[in-house]
């Protein structure tokens, strides 16, 4: 354990530990099969120190247990914002940080020279010129520092008006503190109130789930693709399986589900001739690449499974930089704006091969009692046709491109449904096949049961 | 922009804070700061830099400690946070935080900014279809007065249209702004005071309030929030059994994510997880358990149990 650091060089490692502790919260040493043992303990002794006020301790049978207590109901803030906070850094790094920007308070406009002796004069801090100058570089690309040439000489200055004007203005600090929780990149709102000293204590948000801020790298890389209306190629590790496959693919929206949290990448496959939704926490890398000018064989019949695709040597650039064109990009996303309306979740093709599939429930509402149900009905139906059949009983009907993806939201109204129809028999099946095994599981007897029992 | 930078670390803003005294602090204060704001084994790291002086931030003067950096110190925001800022400029709900003059002052600093998201390139798709109006004056105005009560534990006169229909008139004092995801709705945690001069927590939606006007009565104390929610959790938790078919378990681990959940793994394919709740999150309980189907099984608490079998018994009676 000697040479066990704090602070991390890279995120994506890591991402995958706290997310495992996270989500699951009681993979103990056993289950990291992937990993050595002392991986797996500087890991865990790492996420330890980041979280320990949320870490719990348990002992199992097979191994001592942590895991992450969080209850965003009690919390103002997301504990694992802190993850983002644990990069790694040189001594130069913090010193030249501290000294440079609080030399260059004034708004005076200084070349790395200049600063470098003044580091020296001012706060008795030697440094080559060289490192002075590489800080103020990297500074001015992330945008602390302006820099300019004046004749001969690169000159390196700072522009504090905007935090100025932020640490005096409280309506903004407020509405920072409510969005790092309710905003994607929350991290940014978070690092913005700890450098303006400010505190979150006005504001909770239900339904909000920490752990997708460990996606936001991924999250940016894909947001700069869909600015740039570039391809992207992106490496998606498989939940089940664990195995990598590489995709190329069109990004075109981020689709957030606001009762899992869970977002997607909306992209275009232009392969396979397709929108497809990907999981941002199964992908493990976006690559930015120019479009290849592949179609689909004639007459092929396009398969459901996506298989790997193998990069091709002889795609020449032009040809995909003028297949990826700014225009094609918008009319993909107008193409797929039309489509959403047939979407239910993120799945773009059902079982059946149908084009769309009709669904059908009856259900029971007691009026006026159970009135709420058809707000419900309404405001989560998603565009689906509500119907009074007859005194308390109503039908829902939609069409949507994959039935499935309702069941959950159907099943949310069982002890009301009179029927369910679906063109897509398997679904039928499958909500009938689920209520029965419910109904054994908690020993309630069925309407045929009931009356078997009756005759007897 | 980097996403992941030591700009954000936590050991910068341990510094940062330390640097930023005007007066001369000791060593005692300086592991105060690190506890307050690091890490666990940040001690460890930090003090050896700054005792040896490889950290050159401060003048030793024997035991105490004086920040080289002027009392003014400030730092510029970086690419990433004005494009974060510049993004919230189109959300919906900016207005109830900034006014139109605050927006446009905004607006200009940021002029040559790009955000970092535009509000139609995220799509939730899931959403409930009646959010709250965050366009409308009334409701922006009673959600600064709110707000503004909230910080000073001041005591608020609310008239409410409760979802029954009947108009309710109440002094409260607002304990936070609640602000649901999935509903896109904002309600009011606020306290009341029950008969017995204890206080208890109420909810109201802010778009069912009509009116509220603050009063110059403050609450001399603060409450303890969380306990009075952890106090309103049943003893008892949800005990569930999840067996992981049709990747039962991760979708139930992430769904479940925003409760205080404790997990444990039975047998290699069975696991048993306890969700902690009160009555206010019942029936959204109830209906997520319920959208699993027989994926998960709830084995207590009995009034859980019973609820759910009161579903499906009547689900039997109608329809199987």
């Amino acid at each position: 354990m000697s040479d066990f650091q704090e602070l991390i060089g890279s995120f994506p490692k890591t991402r995958e530990y706290v997310r495992d502790f996270f989500v699951y919260g009681f993979k103990t040493r056993n289950d990291f099969k992937e990993k050595s043992p002392r991986t797996y303990d500087n890991e865990r002794r790492r996420l330890e120190s980041w979280l320990a006020p949320y870490v719990r301790k348990d002992y199992a049978a097979n191994g001592s247990n942590i895991s992450l207590a969080i209850d965003s109901n009690l919390l103002d803030t997301n504990p694992l914002f802190r993850v983002w906070q644990t990069k790694s850094f040189t001594d130069n790094d913090i010193v030249l940080h501290f000294l440079i920007l609080d030399l260059l308070q004034s708004g005076e406009k200084k070349c790395a020279e200049e600063i470098t002796d003044s580091l020296l004069s001012e706060y008795e801090a030697l440094f080559d010129v060289q490192a002075v100058r590489r800080k103020c570089n990297a500074y001015a690309k992330e945008g602390l520092l302006e820099k300019e040439k004046i004749g001969k000489k690169v000159v390196f200055s700072l522009d504090n008006t905007l935090s100025y004007h932020l640490r005096s203005n409280e309506d903004i600090l407020d509405a920072l503190a409510f969005y790092q929780m309710a905003s994607v990149f929350g991290m940014a709102a978070h690092a913005l109130l700890q450098h303006l000293n400010y505190h979150n204590r006005s504001f909770r948000v239900k339904h909000s789930f920490f752990v997708h801020t460990l996606e936001d790298e991924i999250l940016f890389a894909l947001l700069n693709a869909m600015n740039r209306k570039n391809a992207v190629q992106i490496s998606i590790k498989s939940s089940r399986s664990e195995n990598i496959r590489t995709v190329h693919c069109i990004p075109l929206q981020i689709f957030i589900s606001t009762r899992s949290g869970r977002r997607f990448l909306c992209g275009y496959m232009r392969r396979y001739k397709r929108f497809t939704c990907f999981r941002l926490d199964s992908i493990k890398n976006v690559t930015p690449v120019e479009l290849p000018d592949e179609k689909p064989a004639a007459g092929k019949q396009l398969d459901k499974s996506i298989p790997e695709e193998a990069p091709s040597k002889n795609r020449t650039s032009k040809t995909q930089q003028e297949a990826d064109s700014p225009e094609e990009y918008d009319e993909l996303l107008e193409k797929l704006n039309r489509n959403r309306d047939k979407l239910w979740g993120v799945s773009f093709q059902n079982e059946s091969r149908h084009f769309l599939d009709k669904l059908r429930m009856t259900l029971q509402v007691l009026e006026p009692s159970e009135n709420y149900i058809l707000n419900r009905l309404k405001l989560e139906g998603r565009g689906g046709i509500v119907t009074r059949l007859s005194p308390n009983t109503y039908l829902y009907e939609i069409e949507v491109f994959d039935c499935n993806e309702l069941l959950p939201w159907i099943r949310t109204f069982t002890g009301r449904i009179l029927s369910l129809e679906c063109s897509d028999k398997s679904v039928e099946q499958l909500f009938y096949r689920d209520l029965q095994t419910m109904c054994q599981m908690y020993q309630i007897k069925t309407g045929d049961e009931a009356n078997r029992t009756n005759e007897r | 922009m980097e996403l992941f930078s030591e700009l954000y670390s936590c050991y910068y803003q341990v510094l940062r804070h330390l640097l930023l005294n005007q007066n001369a602090i000791t060593m005692q204060d300086i592991r105060a700061q690190i506890i307050e704001e690091g890490f666990e084994e940040s001690m460890l790291s930090i003090i050896p830099k700054l005792e040896s002086g490889t950290w050159n931030l401060f003048t030793k003067d024997g035991e105490l400690y004086l920040s080289k950096l002027s009392p003014s110190f400030l730092e510029p925001l970086s690419d990433l946070e004005k494009s974060y800022l510049k993004a919230l400029l189109s959300d919906s709900r900016i207005g109830l935080f900034l006014t139109q003059e605050q927006l446009e002052a905004l607006n200009d600093m940021l002029a040559s900014v790009t955000p970092l998201w535009k509000p139609e390139q995220l799509y939730y798709y899931d959403r409930f279809a009646d959010g709250d109006p965050y366009d409308d004056e009334t409701y922006r105005r009673n959600f600064r007065v709110l707000l503004h009560a909230q910080k000073k534990r001041q005591y608020v006169d609310i008239d409410y249209n409760a979802p029954s229909g009947k108009r309710v008139h109440h002094y409260y004092v607002p304990a936070r702004l609640e602000y649901s995801v999935k509903n896109d709705k904002f309600r009011l945690l606020a306290f009341k005071h029950t008969g017995s001069r204890a206080m208890r927590l109420e909810l109201l939606n802010i778009a069912r309030i009509q009116n509220v006007r603050t009063t110059e009565k403050t609450l001399a104390s603060a409450v303890d929030l969380n306990a009075l929610i952890q106090n309103s959790y049943y003893k008892e938790p949800l005990r569930l059994r999840i067996v992981n078919e049709r990747n039962a378990l991760e979708r139930a681990m992430l769904h479940f994510a925003n409760y205080e959940k404790n997990t444990v793994k039975i047998d290699e394919n069975t696991y048993e997880c306890l969700i902690y709740y009160n009555q206010n999150m019942e029936t959204e309980l109830l209906i997520e358990v319920l959208s699993f189907g027989p994926m998960l099984t709830v084995l207590g608490n009995e009034k859980f149990l019973d609820l759910l079998k009161a579903r499906l018994e009547r689900q039997t009676q109608i329809c199987i």
